[in-house]
C-alpha cells in the first residue's frame, strides 16, 4: 500500500525517514527531538515547551515573524509541539516547496536567538496559556492526577510547567536547555510526500550534513517505584458537572505488554485514530464503557486511553459524571469493568473488531502524508519508526488470554490513582 | 515525480431522482472512502423558544433508523472499523461517514436511513437530551462560550437567529420533546440537499447505490425557505462583562456585522480577514497582541459569511488585568488597518498563502468531500478549483481598503469579555 520508509544516518548523528507518497502534490518535514517534560529538572518544569516556543522567535537569518510569513506565502501550514517524551516542529507544502521546511529547520536546530526581550515577551504568552487550560476543571484534575501517581519521576508535572517555575525561569537556562538537546544526534528528519528520495536526501544533506553534533546527552534516570497502595485526589472549585480519572501506572511502548495493554484500552472505549490531529473512525460507541457508564444514563461520557510512552506512565480511565449521580457511583462502575475483564476475560469477537478497527485507522491516517511522518517520527524518538510496520502484527498475536493477565497484573489497586472533581457551591452565572 | 490535477473538476455530478445532488469523486490512492453530506435546515429555521432543536435532531437521526436501534447501528459499523454520524448546524444539517471501500454500501444503506427513517426511540432522546444538557451545563461555564453568546445578543435583534448558539441553551433544550423533533424532521428535504462520496470508488456504481437508498426518499413541497430577519446596523458601541467564579482567563470578543457568502466584496473580507487577523500567527491582531505585547497565547480573527450576515469578529484569550490593554490593541490594530490597507508585501503574501494551500485541503478524502460540499453550497461550479488563484490574484488593494473601511468600524462596534470578576486575578504584567 504505502512506500517503503527509507533509513539514512547522516554523519552527525542524525537520522533521516525518508517516504515517498504520490497521491497529492504535497509534502511534509518534521524534525522530531527527543526532549519532552520527562527531561526536565525540579524547579524549571515547562523549559521544554519554552524553548519550543522560542524557535518561532527567530535567527540572525529568519528574524520573528518571517519565518511564519515565509511558510504562509509557500501556501503552507505548520505547527510544533512538546510532549512528556518529544517535541516535535512540522512544515506541510506544495510538494515543489518544501526545501524550505528544510531550510527552516535547519537554521532553527541551531541558530534560534533566545533575544533576551522576546524571551520576556513569550514568558507572558505562554502564562496566558498556562491560565487558558486552567479556565477547565478537566485541567485541575488532570494534573492532580499525574501529581499523585509519579513520586520520583517527571511524568509527575505537567507538559507547560507550573506558573512559578515560569516566572523565574532565566534566559540563559533556556538557552543552555536548548544547547544541549538541539542537536542533529538527538533529532529526527522525517519526510514523506511528493518527492524524489535521492533528490530529497541531497537536499537534506545540503542543510544538515554540516551541522556540528553535539556531546553525550543527559539521561533521565528517574524510575517510579512500584506503588504500594492506591492515592486517592478530590479537587474542589467551581464547575459545572463531577469527573472522575484512575489512572494505574502502566508498561511503557518497549514493554512486551504494550501490545495487549493497548488491545485492552481498545475493548473498552475502541481503537482511537492514531493521529493526534484525528481524523478517524469514531469507534467507541459499541465498546463497553460506553455501554456500561453512558447508555445506562450514569456518565456523560466515558473513555479509557493508553498512549505510546517512553517511561511507564498512566492507563486511565475518565468520565463525565451525570447531573443525578455521583463521582462515587461513576467510579464504582468503572472499576466494575475492569473488574469483568480481569475475572471473565474478554470475546474472540471483541479481539477481531479491535484488528480490524486499527487496520481502519491506520488506513484513515494514512491518506495524509503529515499524519504518516507523525507516526514514524513519533514511533522513532520513542522506539523504533519499524514498529509501525510491525505494530499490526502485534496486535493480532494478542490472545484473550493476555489481555485478561495484563488487565488483572497492572490494573490492581495498589497501582492506582483515583481522582475526583466536585463543583463546589461558589456562583457562577448560567 | 507525478503529475496532479485538482481533480475536482473532473469528479461527477449526478442529480438524484429526489433532487438531492451526488457528487463523487474517484481517489484510488486510499483503500478508504469519506462521505459528506448536508440538508438545507438548521438553527436559522427554529424559533427562539426552541433554541437547539436543529442540533439535537441533527444528534438523534443516530438513535434509532429504520429496523435498526442505535446499537445496532454503531455496533455494525464500528465492528467494520467505519463511522456514521450526523448533527444539526446553523445553516444545514450534516451526515458523514468515513468507511473502508468495501463497507461503503452498509454506511450508505445507515445514512440513508437516518436521514428519511428515522425512529427517534423517546427512551434514546431522554437520554441524549441528559447528555446535550450536561454539555450546555460544562459550555455556559466555558468564558469563550459565554463571550461569544453575548457578542450574538449584541450584534443581532433576538428574532435574529444569528442572535443565538445554534447548540441552544439549558432553558430551552430541557423543555424539547420527541415531538419536537419529529416536526423539525418533517421540514428535512432532499432537495436543495447534496452528498459527496470520495474514495477508491467507481462513480457509476457510487450513483446506482445513492439512487438505491436515497433516491427514492421524497417529500411533498419545497425546502423550508429561509426569511432571515433584518439587522439593523449598529449604531454605537455595546460592551457587556460576564464575570465567572473560578475562571483564571478572560476571553474577550470585538466584532461587527459582516457580510453573504454572495457579496460581491466576500473575497475582498476574506482576504482583509486573513491579514487582519489570520496570516502566521494571527496576522497583525496576533503580532501586535501576542508578539509584540504578549498578553495572549491565541489572538485572531474570524469571518463568518454565509446566508445572512454572520459576525466579522477578533478573539483574544487574556489575563484579567490585561482586558482593557488588549481591547485597545485590537481596535488600534483595527483602525490602523482601515486606514492605511494592507501593505503590498502583506498583500502579495495573504494571495500566495490562499492559493498554494489550495492542494493542502485536497489531500484527504475529507478534505475533497469538503471542498465538493462548499462548491455545490455556493454554486460555484467544479471548475471553482481552477478559476480561484484568477478569483483571488483579481481582488484589489483598493477593493480591500474600501471593503474594510465599509465593514470595520471602530465608532460602532460590540464587545464582550467573560472572565473572573473584576477584582480576581492577578496581573502577569508584561
Amino acid at each position: 500500500m504505502s512506500a517503503p520508509v527509507e533509513a539514512h544516518t547522516l554523519p552527525n548523528g542524525m537520522l533521516v525517514l525518508t517516504r515517498e507518497a504520490h497521491s497529492a502534490p504535497v509534502a511534509t518535514s518534521w524534525v522530531w527531538y527527543r526532549v519532552g517534560s520527562r527531561n526536565e529538572p525540579s524547579g524549571q518544569t515547562g523549559i521544554s515547551h519554552w524553548v519550543e516556543h522560542m524557535l518561532f522567535k527567530g535567527t540572525p537569518s529568519v528574524p520573528r515573524g518571517e519565518f511564519d510569513r515565509l511558510i504562509a506565502r509557500n501556501g503552507g501550514t505548520f505547527n510544533g509541539f512538546t510532549w512528556i517524551d518529544y517535541t516535535a516542529y512540522y512544515e506541510t507544502l506544495p510538494a515543489d516547496r518544501i526545501e524550505i521546511g528544510l531550510r527552516i529547520e535547519a537554521d532553527r536546530m541551531v541558530n534560534a536567538l533566545f533575544d533576551p526581550p522576546e524571551v520576556e515577551s513569550e514568558r507572558t504568552v505562554i502564562i496566558s496559556e498556562l491560565e487558558g487550560y486552567a479556565n477547565y476543571p478537566e485541567t485541575w484534575l488532570d494534573e492532580a492526577v499525574k501529581a499523585i501517581a509519579f513520586t520520583a519521576h517527571p511524568y509527575h508535572h505537567p507538559v507547560i510547567g507550573y506558573k512559578s517555575d515560569l516566572l523565574a525561569m532565566t534566559r540563559e537556562e533556556l538557552y543552555s536547555y536548548y544547547q544541549t538537546f538541539y542537536t542533529p544526534n538527538n533529532a529526527v528528519l522525517v519526510l514523506v510526500g511528493d518527492f524524489d528520495t535521492d533528490v530529497m536526501l541531497r537536499t537534506v544533506e545540503g542543510y544538515f550534513a554540516d551541522l556540528p553534533a553535539g556531546p553525550a546527552l543527559p539521561r533521565t534516570r528517574a524510575v517510579e517505584p512500584e506503588p504500594q497502595g492506591e492515592r486517592r485526589v478530590i479537587i474542589r472549585r467551581p464547575g459545572p458537572a463531577e469527573y472522575v480519572q484512575i489512572g494505574y501506572l502502566a508498561p511503557d511502548c518497549r514493554s512486551k505488554d504494550f501490545a495487549p495493554m493497548a488491545v485492552l484500552d481498545a475493548v473498552l472505549s475502541g481503537a482511537r485514530s492514531l493521529n493526534f490531529m484525528g481524523g478517524g473512525a469514531q469507534t467507541n460507541r459499541s465498546a463497553r464503557l460506553y455501554r456500561a457508564l453512558v447508555e445506562t444514563g450514569l456518565a456523560a461520557s466515558a473513555y479509557s486511553s493508553y498512549l505510546p510512552t517512553r517511561d511507564p506512565f498512566l492507563f486511565e480511565l475518565s468520565a463525565t459524571v451525570s447531573a443525578d449521580h455521583t463521582a462515587a457511583e461513576v467510579e464504582g462502575a468503572l472499576l466494575r469493568e475492569v473488574d469483568k475483564i480481569q475475572q471473565e476475560g474478554v470475546a474472540a469477537d471483541e479481539l477481531a473488531r479491535v484488528l480490524k478497527q486499527v487496520r481502519a485507522q491506520v488506513a484513515y491516517s494514512g491518506e495524509s502524508v503529515t499524519g504518516q511522518a507523525m507516526q514514524l517520527g513519533m514511533w522513532e524518538v520513542l522506539d523504533s519508526y519499524r514498529r509501525t510496520e510491525s505494530l499490526l502484527d502485534e496486535l493480532a498475536a494478542v490472545t484473550a488470554d493476555d489481555v485478561r493477565r495484563v488487565a488483572r497484573q497492572y490494573l490492581t489497586e495498589r497501582r492506582r490513582v483515583v481522582g475526583h472533581f466536585v463543583p463546589t457551591d461558589e456562583e457562577s452565572p448560567a | 515525480m507525478s503529475t496532479h490535477r485538482s481533480g475536482i473538476a473532473g469528479a461527477t455530478r449526478h442529480v438524484l431522482a429526489n433532487g438531492m445532488v451526488a457528487l463523487i469523486q474517484r481517489n484510488p490512492t486510499t483503500p478508504t472512502v469519506s462521505v459528506r453530506g448536508e440538508l438545507r435546515i438548521g438553527a436559522v429555521h427554529e424559533p427562539a423558544s426552541q433554541s437547539g432543536l436543529a442540533v439535537f435532531t441533527g444528534a438523534a437521526l443516530i438513535r434509532g433508523a429504520g429496523e435498526r436501534s442505535y446499537q445496532q447501528i454503531v455496533a455494525e459499523t464500528e465492528a467494520r472499523g467505519c463511522s456514521v454520524n450526523a448533527g444539526g448546524g446553523l445553516h444545514s444539517s450534516g451526515f458523514g461517514a468515513k468507511a473502508l471501500t468495501e463497507d461503503l454500501p452498509l454506511v450508505i444503506e445507515i445514512l440513508a436511513d437516518m436521514l428519511a427513517r428515522p425512529t427517534f426511540p423517546a427512551h434514546e432522546v431522554e437520554k441524549l437530551r441528559a447528555q446535550f444538557l450536561l454539555g450546555l451545563r460544562e459550555s455556559e461555564q466555558e468564558t469563550g462560550t459565554q463571550a461569544s453568546r453575548a457578542a450574538r445578543e449584541l450584534l443581532y435583534p433576538p428574532e435574529h437567529p444569528y442572535s443565538r448558539l445554534s447548540s441552544g441553551s439549558v432553558a430551552t433544550v430541557q423543555d424539547l420533546g420527541r415531538d419536537d423533533l419529529l416536526r423539525f424532521h418533517e421540514g428535512y428535504h432532499p432537495a436543495g440537499g447534496a452528498v459527496a462520496v470520495v474514495g477508491d470508488v467507481e462513480p457509476a456504481a457510487v450513483i446506482e447505490l445513492l439512487e438505491q437508498y436515497l433516491g427514492g426518499w421524497a417529500r411533498p413541497g419545497e425546502p423550508p425557505a429561509l426569511d432571515l430577519a433584518p439587522v439593523p446596523p449598529l449604531e454605537t458601541i455595546r460592551r457587556r462583562d460576564i464575570p465567572m467564579a473560578g475562571k483564571v482567563q478572560s476571553d474577550l470578543i470585538w466584532a461587527v456585522h459582516g457580510l453573504r457568502r454572495s457579496d460581491p466584496d466576500f473575497y475582498a473580507a476574506m482576504l482583509a480577514n486573513m491579514i487582519l487577523g489570520r496570516l502566521g500567527l494571527g496576522g497583525r491582531l496576533g503580532e501586535n497582541v501576542r508578539e509584540k505585547q504578549g498578553m495572549a497565547y491565541y489572538c485572531y480573527s474570524g469571518l463568518e459569511a454565509d446566508v445572512g450576515t454572520g459576525p466579522w469578529s477578533a478573539v483574544a484569550g487574556v489575563n484579567p488585568a490585561n482586558v482593557e490593554r488588549a481591547i485597545a490593541a485590537v481596535l488600534h490594530e483595527v483602525a490602523q488597518f482601515v486606514a492605511e490597507g494592507p501593505t503590498e508585501q502583506e498583500l502579495a503574501d495573504a494571495r500566495s498563502y490562499l492559493t498554494g494551500s489550495m492542494v493542502l485541503g485536497l489531500e484527504t478524502n475529507d478534505g475533497i468531500a469538503g471542498t465538493l460540499l462548499a462548491i455545490e453550497r455556493y454554486g460555484l461550479g467544479l471548475d471553482f478549483v481552477e478559476r480561484y488563484p484568477a478569483i483571488i490574484e483579481g481582488v484589489s488593494r483598493e477593493q480591500i481598503v474600501e471593503t474594510a473601511r465599509r465593514y470595520l468600524t471602530t465608532d460602532r462596534y460590540v464587545l464582550a469579555v467573560a472572565g473572573p470578576p473584576a477584582s480576581g486575578g492577578e496581573g502577569t504584567g508584561a
